[in-house]
């Protein structure tokens, strides 16, 4: 049996067993811009700590402890301290909503939760309805409330911080879970293996070629893929000099940290640098980044209006790339030592075989647009969507991974995106499930049927643009639009907020009732809406 | 009721959260989900209840509650 080292292992006590303990793990910044260092034996000890509680509360291998926490520093030393136990983590956005929150934990049979007091309220209204959860541990609370709301700092002062656990242990053991959203349903929950380490680790160190004496920035949080990837795992195991911040996005305070940090290599997202095109150009001159060597990109297309945009402002080749919860890492990237063709996801990594396929997996001439796949033998891919097998057999057509994204390739064989190949809408780098957006706005009484679209935005990449139908004798209003949009920040999150909303007398669908949204899309978009035969408005 | 129990009220409301306690101090950073979508809910909010409506500088410019609460004060003529 293929065996690998415990993630935990590679990123905590690897260096401090090979003479690293002392130096940097990481430089924190907080949201008022101070800073903490943090080394690796700290991290090992912080991390041992949590493993020792969760031990003791009777966490077994396999299960599944999840996190529900801003980036903070206890988030990286509780996702450790759960894989040290061969458990199963799973980071969710701090963002997420009642529902979206019941979704993930609820399929993921999470036994027990890690959160903050702030965050307690919107657990408490669920967690009557979570039967397998048996404890929530609180990073904030100074005594334990009950046996089921427990102090964390309580438990962990009470706890050894050394921790025995196996550095070697079976490749295909699960390590944390992805949730990403589908087209239809609920929540997709991607699992990954310990036995992924390798191939991300080796995309960390094909794409960013980061130098022992560079400063590396990832901003992408945690409970995305690549902020636990990219900004977690492969700088710890690489012993990358990196800074954390644990704020939001903010143009002078990310500025401000780019210039005082001196960041060499910055990993972000487009919507960020669209964002930031938005300030004054005067802003930009107040800072200097002339030590930026690489800029990175990550999410959505990056456009070449903002490539062009971001190269001239900060004065570095900007890299696109692309990939995917189920991915695990990177699998098309442009990088250094090749020509970058603006709004391009650039080439394949060295061992990843991409290709597009037609609808009956057939392959295309160059230039023509078709399915976006992989050729299934990289370490770091997803191994199953938790509960939902059959979907993820779907996902493969033998030994191919179909993405589910669109693109076509070019003659030089750069890689070009061209939309999604179902209904996820992504949008500022979040992809968010119509479904879960429809099911918010149907909880409000005045509203009797409701169709979500993502259309292209300058700004988020797509927008969320809900149709709905009222109940008769119901009025539109600003009133209205607040409680739409209250609910949904509040049950789902605010990423899946929508950015318009238009009253229609009907929704179109086929006959078994699916909602016709290439239809609504073409009418919003003042294009034709293609084939009507199959239907039904009512 | 005041501009500042009013808002308490709405603050409440858009963040669904009963505990919420505003002081002119309060930051984006010290409430948990005010990010820059759920700030729009909030000025939304805000317009409403009070009948006023903000600029887009004034909207960008609230470094706190408290400067929050002096904007809305200066529109109410209070």
């Amino acid at each position: 049996m293929k065996s690998s080292q415990n993630i935990a292992f590679t990123c905590t006590r690897q260096p401090c067993e090979t003479g690293h303990g002392n130096e940097q793990a990481f430089k924190w910044i907080h949201n008022d811009l101070s800073e903490s260092l943090f080394t690796y034996q700290e991290i090992d000890r912080a991390s041992n700590r949590i493993a020792q509680v969760l031990k003791q509360s009777g966490i077994t291998p396999g299960q599944c402890v999840s996190i529900y926490l801003p980036k903070s520093v206890e988030l990286i030393d509780s996702f450790f301290g759960i894989l040290k136990n061969e458990a199963v983590a799973c980071i969710l956005f701090s963002t997420f909503g009642e529902s979206a929150l019941y979704d993930r934990l609820s399929d993921s049979q999470t036994r027990i939760l890690i959160t903050r007091k702030s965050l307690l309220k919107k657990v408490q209204k669920i967690e009557g309805d979570l039967n397998e959860l048996q404890a929530i541990l609180v990073t904030d609370l100074e005594a334990h409330q009950d046996d089921f709301i427990r102090s964390l700092p309580q438990l962990l002062a009470e706890a050894p911080d050394d921790f025995e656990f196996s550095a070697e242990i079976e490749a295909e053991t699960p390590a944390f879970i992805q949730y990403t959203s589908g087209s239809t349903g609920k929540p997709k929950g991607a699992l990954h293996v310990h036995g992924g380490l390798g191939t991300m680790l080796d995309s960390f160190k094909e794409v960013f070629e980061i130098q022992p004496d560079e400063t590396f920035w990832c901003t992408a949080d945690p409970a995305w893929i690549t902020g636990l990837v990219y900004g977690v795992i492969s700088p710890l195991a690489c012993r990358t000099n990196q800074i954390q911040f644990g704020g939001n996005f903010g143009a002078e305070t990310w500025l401000e940290i780019l210039q005082r940090e001196k960041v060499n290599i910055w990993y972000t997202a487009p919507t960020a640098l669209r964002m930031l095109m938005q300030e004054e150009a005067e802003l930009f001159h107040q800072y200097d980044y002339s030590i930026l060597k690489r800029m990175y990109s990550v999410g959505e297309p990056l456009n070449p209006e903002v490539y062009h945009w971001a190269k001239k402002v900060f004065g570095c080749e900007v890299y696109d790339n692309w990939f995917q919860s189920e991915t695990g890492s990177i699998m098309i990237t442009n990088k250094p030592g090749r020509v970058v063709k603006p709004g391009s996801m650039g080439k394949p990594l060295s061992y990843i075989e991409a290709m597009i396929l037609d609808d009956a997996m057939q392959p295309l001439p160059v230039g023509r647009q078709g399915n976006l796949c992989l050729k299934k033998d990289w370490g770091s891919m997803f191994r199953t969507y938790i509960n939902k097998e059959a979907l993820y057999q779907e996902k493969f057509n033998g030994d191919i991974y179909i993405s589910g994204d669109l693109a076509y390739q070019d003659k030089e064989g750069y890689y070009w995106y061209v939309s999604r190949a179902d209904d996820v809408i992504n949008t500022a780098g979040h992809l968010v499930g119509p479904f879960e957006v429809e099911s918010a706005l149907l909880e409000i009484e005045e509203i009797v049927d409701v169709a979500v679209i993502g259309v292209p935005d300058p700004i988020l990449h797509e927008k969320i643009i809900a149709f709905l139908r009222l109940k008769a004798g119901c009025e539109w209003s600003r009133a209205l639009e607040l409680k739409c949009r209250v609910n949904i920040s509040n049950k789902v999150s605010t990423t899946a907020t929508p950015q318009e909303y238009h009253l229609v007398d009907s929704i179109p669908k086929n006959k078994s009732g699916k909602i016709l949204r290439r239809v609504l899309k073409a009418r919003y978009e003042g294009k034709d809406p293609g084939d009507l035969s199959t239907m039904e408005e009512k | 009721m005041n501009v500042t129990e009013e808002l308490t009220a709405i603050f409440r409301e858009v963040f669904d959260d009963e505990g919420i306690q505003l002081t002119p101090e309060l930051t984006a950073d010290d409430v948990e989900g005010w990010d820059s979508l759920s700030h729009v809910n909030l000025i939304i909010a805000i317009e409403m209840k009070f009948k006023i409506e903000f600029t887009q500088k004034e909207i960008r410019s609230f470094a706190n509650v408290g400067e929050m609460i002096a904007c809305i004060e200066s529109k109410l003529n209070v």
